[in-house]
């Protein structure tokens, strides 16, 4: 099916684009008076009317394709209220009424066959085709992928836009220019050689500017639809996209040859010179139009390929260029400089190679030689190891109740080896070749959450890893990633205190579910960008006074912008029965899945103190976090802890006063990279 | 008919044609917007009594007052989910009432004056 859709979409594209090449190319050079130009104008015209039905047919049975694609079986291609639910329902649809109405329009102005009493006559025809076909052309963007980009649609849309008509301008005309050139070199057809000189002369130059606009274009729709490196090399989408700059690289050189020696050639001695260069010019235009065909090829299967944006790029090489995981190493700074100065001088030179005329060879030979070297510095101590994975984006979010699941399974799979708290302590670890890896120490930054998820499917043989893949689901995995996450998070959130460090956020405050009785659930997340958050971690009847304490500021704090939400450390059952109604609580307080957050959140219980550094530290029986606007965990008090803390409010509001001086810091990524 | 006239025509249909297709997404647009507006229950006329159901959960009771505090869901058509004070009809109807039960309950009355007419508990929180 998707091939019965690229294939009509590359027939579809290949007609659409060859009627605004036919009107943008005749127009070129004016009403022809000679016999052989006006012959092939008139084929043009005829090679028009048939481009139009073609193109009338293939959107006919792409709208079927699409009919059966939407329905989701075969059969209803051929039914008549499949299509009228697409056409009327579907953004497809407002689009393929809309392109369909223009190229009727089109074709029937072409089948009307007016007679052109003057040259207004003949130039309005040609001139009101070309504008029916580029928006036919042009509208295509609607119903691509570029229709799709939220947000910034908009800038997409256009980029798409120009693309399609800057395809249609250059690669449309170049199978009626190879008609012109084929018939203008016969020795029957001397007569059409000054307007077909002409044509090629204007087209050369129209043909460049299209040509720029097509990879300026380009460049920015693979930006809008891609993103990224391993999206580009990783993905099937990024992989056609490079199949099509490769195709692109012998029709530029072709394109080349044809202005620099045979386009000043055609003007040439005709018998000797001219007709020659001209024949050759016709061979070669023939090729680039066959080259054109393969790449339209490539653009309908990119059409019917998820973009790389969305799909899961799998690297394919065995490292990466990363400057946050080495440019902290001694002596890479250093060498990426130097290196990067050399290559910049390389550069230089080959943009003057570009100026000079005389020992041009030798500054192309020294700059490409300068970049070589420059490049050569300047990488190799940036590239990291990586793996097919590397660059695998986690389906399952930073949230309590993933890193809950990865603590279960950490405890299961993990701690004989690793150790309770991450060190690489464990006692099954003691025999293996390799000291199992500290998760908590600070080089965990330079890998990425798909390096970690390709050790843990198929292991480290050489540390003596074990393999996960058979044992570990998919999610299993992501939620160990995001266990070791909070892991590696939680011992940077060691030095946390009762004091805000001011505009230091560091530590990202894991999403949480805060499920109150009947009421829906509320994330953590949804506080963002509107309030900080006093997350309250208690016990009772330990933490009773506290609780009271904060009942009754709880207007104070909202009026500071602060949500307080209760977490029960002890499960939670009928707490809000036990804490009673004296004083009033108002605040929400997590009757549902509290042990999940109370679990991950626990693990922010480390502090600095001697008790902190032990491998497993008791669970204080009251703790407060302070998350702040942007997300961050920005201050801990655990009671009893080493001074008054927020014991007394005004402390805190203090606290709370600091942060809401603070200019936000931009919300925290998403996932781990 | 000289073609130059044909193609004039040909553009003012073309304009026609458009203007007309913009026209219709508009209506269509308009439509679906009402569609929403009615789903979301913001057309619901005022001034009339109505009789509204919810759940929530006991935060306080205020006996003297014959009031008390809910963490309620969305009650459809009047208020997003909320902690606040409802008034009960009559202070009997709160009589056992706990912190931390959950119950389904009624309001009556014209919106906004509305008072509580009747509960069920459903648990304890």
């Amino acid at each position: 099916m998707t091939a019965v859709a690229a294939a009509l979409r590359w027939a579809h594209l290949l007609f659409t684009f060859l009627l605004v090449g036919i009107f943008g190319l005749t127009l070129l050079a004016g009403r022809a008076t000679h016999s052989t130009p006006r012959s092939w104008q008139a084929r043009m015209l005829t090679w028009s009317r048939r481009a139009a039905l073609a193109a009338l047919g293939s959107g006919v049975l792409l709208l079927a394709v699409q009919a059966a694609h939407v329905a989701g079986r075969a059969g209803a291609a051929l039914e008549p209220s499949a299509w009228i639910g697409v056409l009327l329902a579907t953004q497809f649809g407002a689009v393929w009424l809309l392109r369909m109405g223009v190229i009727l329009l089109l074709a029937a102005l072409l089948l009307l066959r007016e007679r052109e009493e003057s040259t207004a006559d003949w130039a309005a025809l040609r001139v009101e085709g070309w504008l029916l076909a580029a928006g036919a052309a042009g509208a295509l963007a609607w119903a691509g992928h570029a229709a799709a980009v939220e947000p910034g649609g908009g800038l997409a849309l256009a980029g798409d836009l120009l693309h399609l008509v800057a395809a249609g301008v250059w690669l449309g005309a170049l199978a009626p220019l190879a008609a012109l050139l084929r018939a203008a070199a016969t020795p029957a057809g001397a007569d059409g050689r000054p307007h077909a000189v002409l044509v090629v002369r204007r087209f050369s130059r129209l043909a460049l500017a299209a040509m720029l606009t097509l990879i300026a274009t380009g460049l920015w729709n693979t930006w809008m639809q891609v993103g990224d490196l391993p999206s580009l090399i990783g993905t099937r989408y990024g992989g056609l996209l490079l199949a099509k700059v490769g195709l692109l690289v012998p029709i530029l050189a072709l394109a080349t040859v044809n202005r620099r020696r045979l386009i000043p050639a055609l003007s040439g001695e005709a018998a000797t010179v001219g007709r020659p260069a001209m024949t050759r010019l016709a061979r070669f235009v023939s090729f680039e139009c066959l080259l054109a065909l393969a790449i339209v090829a490539v653009v309908a299967a990119l059409g019917v390929t998820p973009p790389g944006r969305h799909d899961t790029p799998w690297w394919p090489l065995s490292f990466r260029l990363s400057w946050e995981a080495t440019g902290g190493l001694p002596g890479v700074r250093t060498r990426f400089l130097i290196g990067s100065q050399i290559a910049v001088v390389g550069l230089l030179a080959l943009v003057v190679a570009l100026v000079i005329v005389r020992s041009r060879l030798l500054a192309v030979a020294a700059g490409l030689l300068l970049l070589a070297v420059g490049l050569g510095t300047a990488l190799p101590p940036l590239s990291v190891d990586a793996y097919p994975t590397t660059y695998r984006r986690t389906t399952v979010p930073y949230h309590a109740s993933s890193i809950s699941r990865g603590l279960e399974l950490y405890r299961g799979h993990c701690a004989a080896c690793h150790g309770a708290a991450g060190w690489g302590d464990g006692p099954a670890g003691a025999g293996l070749p390799r000291k199992p890896a500290d998760l908590t120490a600070p080089h965990t930054a330079q890998h990425t959450a798909g390096d970690m998820f390709w050790w843990l499917s198929r292991g480290i043989p050489a540390g003596g890893m074990p393999g996960f893949a058979g044992i570990l689901s998919e999610d299993d995995c992501w939620d160990l990633i995001n266990f070791i996450r909070a892991l590696s998070a939680a011992d940077g959130a060691r030095m946390l205190s009762p004091a805000v460090e001011p505009n230091r956020p560091r530590v990202i405050a894991p999403d949480a579910t805060i499920a109150l009785g009947p009421m829906p659930a509320k994330s953590l997340k949804e506080f963002r960008g509107a309030r900080s958050v006093l997350l309250v971690f208690f016990a009772l009847p330990d933490s009773k006074r506290r609780l009271d304490v904060l009942a009754r500021s709880y207007e104070t704090l909202q009026a500071l912008g602060t949500e307080i939400v209760g977490v029960p450390l002890d499960g939670g059952g009928g707490v809000l029965s036990r804490l009673g109604g004296d004083p009033p609580i108002y605040f929400p307080v997590v009757t549902e899945g509290s042990d999940e957050i109370a679990r991950a959140y626990g693990l922010f219980r480390r502090t600095l103190s001697p008790e902190g550094m032990t491998p497993d530290p008791p669970m204080p029986s009251h703790m407060e976090l302070l998350v702040d606007r942007a997300g961050y965990l920005r201050a801990r008090w655990i009671p009893g802890a080493g001074g008054p803390g927020w014991a007394s409010l005004p402390v805190l509001v203090a606290e709370l006063q600091q942060l809401n001086r603070e200019t936000p810091a931009p919300p925290p990524a998403e996932h781990v990279h | 008919m000289r073609l130059w006239r044909v193609i004039l025509l040909v553009n003012l249909a073309l304009a026609v044609g458009l203007l007309l297709g913009y026209l219709a997404w508009g209506r269509a647009l308009d439509a679906t917007q009402r569609a929403l507006a009615e789903l979301r229950g913001q057309a619901v006329p005022a001034g009339v009594e109505r009789v509204l159901r919810a759940r929530g959960v006991v935060r306080a009771v205020v006996p003297e007052i014959n009031v008390i505090v809910l963490s309620h869901e969305e009650i459809a058509g009047f208020m997003p989910p909320m902690t606040m004070g409802f008034r009960a009809q009559e202070g009997k109807l709160l009589d056992g009432v706990e912190v931390g039960d959950v119950l389904a309950f009624t309001l009556r009355g014209v919106p906004p004056n509305l008072v509580l007419t009747e509960l069920r508990k459903e648990g304890k929180l």
